[in-house]
């Protein structure tokens, strides 16, 4: 009776262990669990004061990219252009912060939404997959990046430097974050973008513009990958070659830490921006703490990555990513 | 009175999470016998056999072949121990020639020090194609060149040239014309002439009837009996499909009821390159015109073409008060709902919950000022998929754990719930078990008794005499004939105009 009582928990545990509530709560658990070895392991060095500002000061601009390329994976398609948009962006920013601040922020959203523009248009109007289309661009852009600033980093004004602040950044992020929420929640911009990462064909048939949520949806990543240049911007004060280098896979990886599935579709949760993106900032950071070198970091977010991604996809909706 | 016994099954079992799809199960079949096996969706009938061929695992209990116990792990393994299933959906590979196909896992023979001989597959292939007489099929050729009834004529071939002891055939005859039937009815007498057996799983129970030697009912994944088939009549095998009487309304009975003269669409000259040529009709307020015709005559393009859904269409088609549908949103916007008959990939959002897939073409009607409630949404699900008695956890659940019928239930619901004036329904009952037919063809006049009409096109022509009040058969993509709704008409009416 007591071992079949035992048996009877155990399966049950088993059970929790497969279900959707768990991969939903691995996340959360994950974030917990890596701030506490982090801490443990550099000595509770990272949750003093001052490092969590440090750390905070990181998380600004790839949690606003972040935001936007959620939506691209909810569809089940990739974005690998954010970090060479970053770049073009965050040099078209500089350029104008010389005339106007305002002028700067808008110029800096309109080249990402550009960029996005054509990676949209690309991808559905040839219907070639996005990450081929978006590897291409990205090698198109980096060329770019490099190009404009092979002679000499490109310097911002002093005006753009001096907003350099913590309420801004947060308030900047906090608002980009309330808007997708409340589209991604409220409106049918959500259910038309969950349902073509459910099934793109019936959703067409049901009446979703399948080919212009797509083309939006690379556009509005664009554009916050703009808005996360005026951020990027503020902060680092002048742009090289080197500006948003490996921000692709960052935000890539980040997503998929925060639970993100990535086939897309209707088990994407909207906390995994936050959650993703904090994730692997502490991790990062508590890598480089402890004094690994680059390489070896490498390495090791690899082995998570890896982890995490066969933890949390989705057999059941298992194809090619779009 | 034991007769040579080929298979036996001994209390075979399978969950599937809670599901209980095949429970204890036991069964014997004889040598040279062709055995039914019926239920309604969710029966379990397919895990079944599919365990048998070593496409599920099996969960419990043993399967013994000619006195020997199987222990199957794939599906080649299946092959060798001399057991074959022909699948309901596409079990050909893209992107592989024909005799890549047929050979696909027993290429052993053609490989020389690692090397495959393709002339000698290719001649091997075409000799069993020529044997089996579907000499138009080319052996070297893509497989992508043949067409969903060619590639199952392939399929069957690649099933049954190994001379296997038992053949399983899965709902393969709703993919075929009457020709391709014919050609596999043949097949399935040889494997009994040669004593090997055959497990023959079909909805259509008239087609049981006639080409079984017995019938295994199952019910809720549980063994209910086996019975000679010349002792029973299909009223009989429905009762114990179901567990209670069939109602008789099953089709519709009115006959003579006249037609609104009022037309609510118009379709003029509407021409799908490749597809469908000229086609022009209307449809009246409150008629159910039905669709039909060899499965390759163009028809289901013709209900694509009317919901706005072909790419490179040409011609109108109208409403009444004269708006033309030339895109999806235009015709949900306008009224007019689709139901595809390839359910999964066009009508369902597969992994998405009940609710998301009720709500989605709703979903303008249910905003307020662009914003959504949930709980407005949720009721919304709730009401029709309730309506259409869905059986379902809650609106939440996965639409992929239904069963067939379920899931064109949830697809109904959706265009309920929308209000559309005008449904095309592409073969509405595919796949799907007697009482959710019944259900669907309930629905059907209570549609048109509210005054909506209704396009249905079928490949099953009692149901096209059943339920249209008229019915326009197509072939090679024009439209060749034309009937009223009469009590005389009959198959064979039907089907002149079709070949």
């Amino acid at each position: 009776m007591e071992k079949k009582n035992q048996e009877n928990s155990q399966s049950k545990v088993l059970a929790f262990l497969g279900s959707d509530t768990f991969k939903g709560l691995l996340p959360f658990i994950g974030l917990v669990v890596i701030v506490v070895v982090m801490n443990i392991l550099t000595e509770g060095k990272i949750l003093t004061a001052k490092r969590l500002r440090l750390l905070l000061s990181q998380v600004y601009y790839p949690m606003i990219v972040a935001t936007g390329v959620f939506f691209i994976m909810t569809l089940g398609s990739i974005d690998f252009t954010e970090g060479s948009t970053l770049g073009v962006a965050s040099i078209v920013v500089s350029w104008l912060s010389f005339y106007s601040i305002p002028l700067a922020i808008v110029g800096g959203i309109l080249t990402g939404a550009a960029i996005g523009a054509l990676n949209g248009f690309f991808h559905v109007k040839f219907k070639l997959q996005s990450f081929i289309v978006t590897i291409c661009t990205m090698y198109l852009f980096r060329g770019v990046c490099a190009y404009l600033t092979t002679e000499t980093a490109i310097p911002a004004s002093n005006t753009i430097k001096a907003l350099d602040q913590d309420w801004l950044k947060i308030t900047i992020t906090v608002c980009v974050l309330l808007v997708a929420f409340f589209l991604f929640k409220f409106t049918r911009i959500g259910n038309d973008v969950k349902a073509v990462g459910s099934g793109e064909t019936a959703a067409r048939f049901s009446g979703v513009r399948t080919d212009m949520v797509k083309f939006l949806a690379f556009v509005c990543a664009g554009g916050l990958t703009g808005l996360a240049a005026f951020v990027n911007v503020i902060k680092v004060g002048s742009i090289t070659s080197t500006a948003g280098n490996q921000l692709e896979t960052q935000i890539l990886i980040s997503l998929v830490l925060g639970g993100l599935p990535i086939t897309g579709g209707a088990k994407v949760r909207f906390s995994n921006i936050v959650v993703g993106t904090l994730m692997y900032t502490v991790l990062n950071n508590g890598l480089v703490m402890m004094g690994f070198e680059s390489a070896t970091q490498q390495l090791i977010k690899g082995i998570i990555f890896l982890i995490f991604v066969a933890l949390t996809i989705d057999r059941k909706a298992l194809k090619v990513i779009k | 009175m034991e007769k040579n016994i080929l298979l036996r099954a001994e209390h075979i079992d399978k969950k599937f999470g809670i599901t209980h799809a095949v429970n204890n199960v036991s069964l014997t079949i004889a040598a040279g016998e062709i055995r039914g096996l019926i239920g309604e969706n969710g029966s379990g009938k397919s895990t079944f056999s599919q365990m048998l061929c070593g496409i599920y695992t099996i969960g419990g209990g043993t399967f013994t072949l000619d006195g020997k116990e199987l222990h199957i792990r794939n599906q080649v393994e299946a092959n060798n121990a001399g057991v074959s299933i022909i699948v309901q959906e596409m079990g050909t590979l893209s992107g592989l020639t024909v005799a890549e196909n047929i050979f696909l896992g027993h290429e052993d023979p053609f490989v020389h020090h690692g090397i495959k001989d393709s002339r000698k597959m290719n001649q091997e292939a075409q000799r069993l194609l020529n044997e089996y007489g579907f000499t138009s099929i080319q052996a070297s050729k893509m497989i992508d060149q043949y067409n969903f009834e060619d590639r199952k004529l392939i399929e069957i071939v690649k099933a049954t040239y190994m001379k296997p002891k038992i053949l399983i055939v899965d709902e393969t005859t709703t993919a075929l014309s009457q020709n391709g039937r014919l050609e596999l009815y043949k097949i399935m007498d040889q494997v009994r002439a040669d004593g090997r057996s055959v497990i023959f799983i079909s909805h259509d129970l008239g087609e049981v009837l006639e080409h079984t030697d017995s019938v295994t009912i199952l019910r809720d994944g549980e063994y209910i009996d086996t019975v000679q088939t010349k002792d029973v009549t299909e009223d009989d095998l429905k009762r114990l499909m179901v567990g209670r009487e069939i109602g008789s309304a099953y089709y519709r009975t009115d006959y003579g009821t006249p037609i609104s003269d009022e037309v609510v669409l118009k379709v003029d000259s509407v021409t799908v390159p490749g597809q469908i040529y000229n086609i022009s009709f209307e449809l009246h307020r409150g008629e159910i015109l039905g669709f039909g015709g060899l499965s390759e005559c163009g028809m289901h393009e013709v209900g694509k073409a009317v919901f706005g859904a072909s790419w490179d269409r040409t011609g109108s088609v109208t409403l009444k008060d004269g708006t033309a549908i030339n895109s999806i949103p235009t015709a949900i916007k306008h009224s007019v709902a689709y139901a595809s008959k390839d359910r999964d990939n066009e009508s369902i959002i597969i992994n998405e919950s009940i609710r998301n897939n009720v709500v989605l073409p709703s979903l303008d009607d249910l905003a307020t000022n662009y914003v959504l409630s949930k709980k407005k949404l949720d009721s919304f699900a709730n009401e029709h998929a309730t309506r259409m008695q869905t059986k379902m956890q809650n609106v939440h659940q996965f639409i992929s754990d239904l069963s067939g019928g379920n899931k064109q239930k949830v697809v109904l619901a959706r265009w309920l719930g929308k209000g559309s004036d005008i449904l095309v329904l592409d073969s509405p009952t595919r796949g799907i078990d007697v009482k959710v037919k019944q259900a669907i063809y309930a629905l059907m006049g209570e549609l048109k008794a509210e005054g909506k009409s209704i396009i249905m096109i079928s490949e099953e022509i009692p149901e096209l005499l059943g339920m249209s009040d008229r019915i326009l058969i197509m072939k090679d993509g024009s439209i060749n004939g034309e009937f009223m709704r009469r009590q005389d008409l009959t198959e064979e009416d039907l089907i002149a105009k079709m070949v």
